[in-house]
């Protein structure tokens, strides 16, 4: 199996899309990483599910983590709600998300390759780029362990489905209703992305 | 001078420049220096690494890393945090008394730790209890900078320049509380008040604002109770070790690493935490400048400047001890003073001989060399370690503060505390 036939589309976030968004965005369709595109549609960040939680703990915390036990539940919840009023593209230009490392393969690559650019980027998520750069798609950690277990010679309907269907095509995943799945999910290829007005504004139609 | 002393002498002052003005880390540039030493021949093995006079003073190495392995273990426990929260509160939303309370915590602590290690502890907390009530951090991380600097003067393990000096001159711990400690609890009083002039007169807390320090929780910082009293055990052991030296004659390098020993048993810490949490580079830091040093030692060109300065100042050790401390506070300001101090001892031992039995003229000179290091790093924002730290922790939290911005306090500070320290120098040793 190759990094073309592994990858898939995914709901994408802007620099425009906001802190609350993005982590909307991830849960809601069990991203372990958040792909963030910039102008042309080309990825400038990839933002493991560490980076989206390291959102809400402020850089305070992070040098002293015994400082997370003296707050309020009051507090943690003003914390997480500061997350609404702040955008990617903020975040990425006070340097609270990295945008040094892209992780990223090529078409052709293998699932070893796959494999060692997770590991060694610590990013369960890889992007699939051609030789021009454009995102063909990304390659999500629970695929790379399905095509892995199927190399293993496991097998089940389950493991079928996720190598089978995009993350986006599942049922019970993103908001259910068409019109939703539609605005949530992005094809990198030609992006219509709209800022503001919830978690689907992070991306467009395929 | 031979050539080979020429040559070590051009190493030093190239490595030093480079120090200076950051153009290179200074972990590279003492290394750089100590290994182009042993090329040009001014050093070899067994100066470099079996003489405390020309190459490595492991006292001092030991020293650092016992009580780095030390902090490293009594961090966890959150002691810090609860204590700086406990003065936040205290305070009950008045921002000067905040800000007395953390300047004085922090000038403590800083006469037990080390300066750094202080202000990594002090300055996360101090950010979180001013975003809590919503006032710029800025002044109080001045404020602690420049306290943990004062407060690190008044003993033998406060202030790396210390550590060199007690053990390049043979001062104890007891030594430095009974010359330095009186000193700075008086120049404490007056940075305090110096805080109310520079920030404290126009800080002001929203009362509205004031009531969400107490919904801070700061016993929740503290997650095990019985290991912080093991571990406070522990230190009081060691600090009564420091305290009678005399009697047991057992060195403090060696007192800190049996510390460390005892911190990493009662707290059954992985080797992968305590490790992390020493300070590497600034002991193999230490390790070049010391060799570099010795070098120069070595070749003789400490003693030739050692005699010349002795020509110089005769018998006018007073005006030794004040040209001293004002051109120590003012090099100290310009370059980090552990290479300042690194430097100068030797030459200090020279001058003055060692503190056993010492006169009190002579022993002057020493602590004015002291003085004059640890205060004159307050001066800007690379003079001290612990400056840099905060400036770097400010940064990071979205208030960066700029070289000048610290150094339009820090000059002002520096020159008050130094101008205090010159009295009490000629009374104590020359009057």
């Amino acid at each position: 199996m190759r990094a073309r036939d592994l990858a898939e589309i995914v709901p994408t976030a802007t620099r425009d899309t906001t802190g609350a968004e993005a982590v909307h965005i991830a849960a809601e369709y069990r991203l372990s990483a958040l792909a963030v595109l910039g102008p042309e549609s080309l990825p400038i960040a990839l933002l493991p599910g560490s980076q989206l939680l390291a959102l809400v703990v402020p850089p305070y915390v992070r040098d002293d983590p015994q400082l997370a036990h003296v707050f309020s539940e009051d507090a943690a919840e003003e914390f997480c709600g500061r997350l609404a009023s702040t955008t990617i593209g903020a975040l990425i230009d006070e340097g609270m998300v990295s945008v040094k490392r892209l992780p990223a393969v090529g078409p052709d690559d293998t699932i070893l390759e796959i494999a060692t650019a997770m590991v060694a980027h610590h990013c369960p998520q890889v992007l699939v780029r051609d030789a021009d750069g454009a995102m063909l798609g990304v390659v999500t950690l629970s695929r790379a362990l399905a095509a892995i277990a199927r190399l293993a010679g496991e097998d089940s309907p389950g493991l079928r489905t996720r190598l089978d269907v995009d993350l986006v095509d599942l049922p019970n995943l993103g908001h259910t209703g068409q019109d939703s799945m539609d605005a949530a999910a992005v094809s990198p290829a030609d992006p219509v992305q709209r800022s503001g007005g919830g978690p689907n504004s992070g991306g467009g139609t395929p | 001078m031979t050539v080979t002393a020429w040559l070590a002498l051009v190493v030093f002052v190239a490595a030093y420049a480079l120090i200076a003005t950051e153009k290179v880390h200074r972990v590279k540039a003492a290394l750089g220096g100590a290994a182009a030493m042993v090329i040009i021949g001014a050093t070899r093995g067994h100066s470099a690494f079996f003489s405390e006079s020309t190459g490595v003073d492991w006292n001092v190495v030991f020293l650092l890393l016992g009580m780095m392995i030390i902090v490293g273990v009594l961090r966890t426990t959150g002691i810090f945090e609860f204590v700086a929260i406990w003065a936040a509160k205290a305070s009950k939303g008045r921002p000067f008394r905040m800000m007395a309370l953390l300047v004085v915590i922090t000038a403590v602590a800083s006469a037990l730790l080390d300066n750094v290690t202080t202000v990594l502890l002090i300055a996360p907390v101090t950010i979180l209890v001013c975003d809590r009530v919503r006032i710029s951090p800025i002044p109080f991380l001045l404020a602690e900078a420049m306290a943990s600097n004062i407060g690190g003067t008044a003993t033998l393990i406060g202030d790396p320049p210390n550590i060199i000096i007690a053990s390049r001159a043979g001062f104890s711990f007891n030594d430095f509380l009974v010359h330095l400690a009186p000193l700075v609890v008086v120049l404490l009083v007056i940075f305090v008040g110096l805080c109310w002039l520079l920030w404290g007169r126009s800080l002001h807390i929203d009362p509205a604002r004031a009531a969400a320090l107490q919904g801070l929780r700061g016993r929740d910082a503290i997650t095990d109770r019985a290991l912080l009293g093991r571990l406070g055990g522990v230190l009081l052991l060691v600090l009564i070790g420091f305290a009678t030296h005399t009697v047991h004659h057992i060195e403090p390098s060696l007192i800190a690493m049996l510390g460390a020993g005892a911190s990493i048993l009662v707290s059954k810490a992985d080797q992968s935490d305590f490790l992390r949490e020493v300070e590497w580079e600034t002991l193999v830091f230490f390790a070049g400048l010391f060799i570099m040093v010795g070098a120069l030692v070595e070749q003789g060109v400490i003693g030739q400047l050692a005699v010349a300065l002795t020509g110089a100042v005769g018998d006018q050790y007073l005006a030794a001890a004040m040209v001293m401390l004002f051109g120590s506070a003012a090099l100290s300001g310009i370059v980090d003073n552990i290479p300042y101090v690194a430097t100068m001892s030797p030459l200090v031992l020279d001058l003055v001989g060692p503190a056993e039995g010492l006169p009190p003229p002579k022993q002057g000179v020493w602590w004015a060399l002291a003085l004059g290091a640890d205060l004159g790093g307050n001066a800007t924002a690379v003079g001290a370690s612990a400056n840099v730290v905060v400036t770097g922790i400010a940064k990071r939290n979205g208030h960066p503060i700029s070289f000048w911005e610290f150094t339009k306090y820090g000059l002002v500070v520096t020159v008050v505390t130094i101008v205090a320290a010159a009295p009490y120098l000629y009374w104590r040793y020359y009057a």
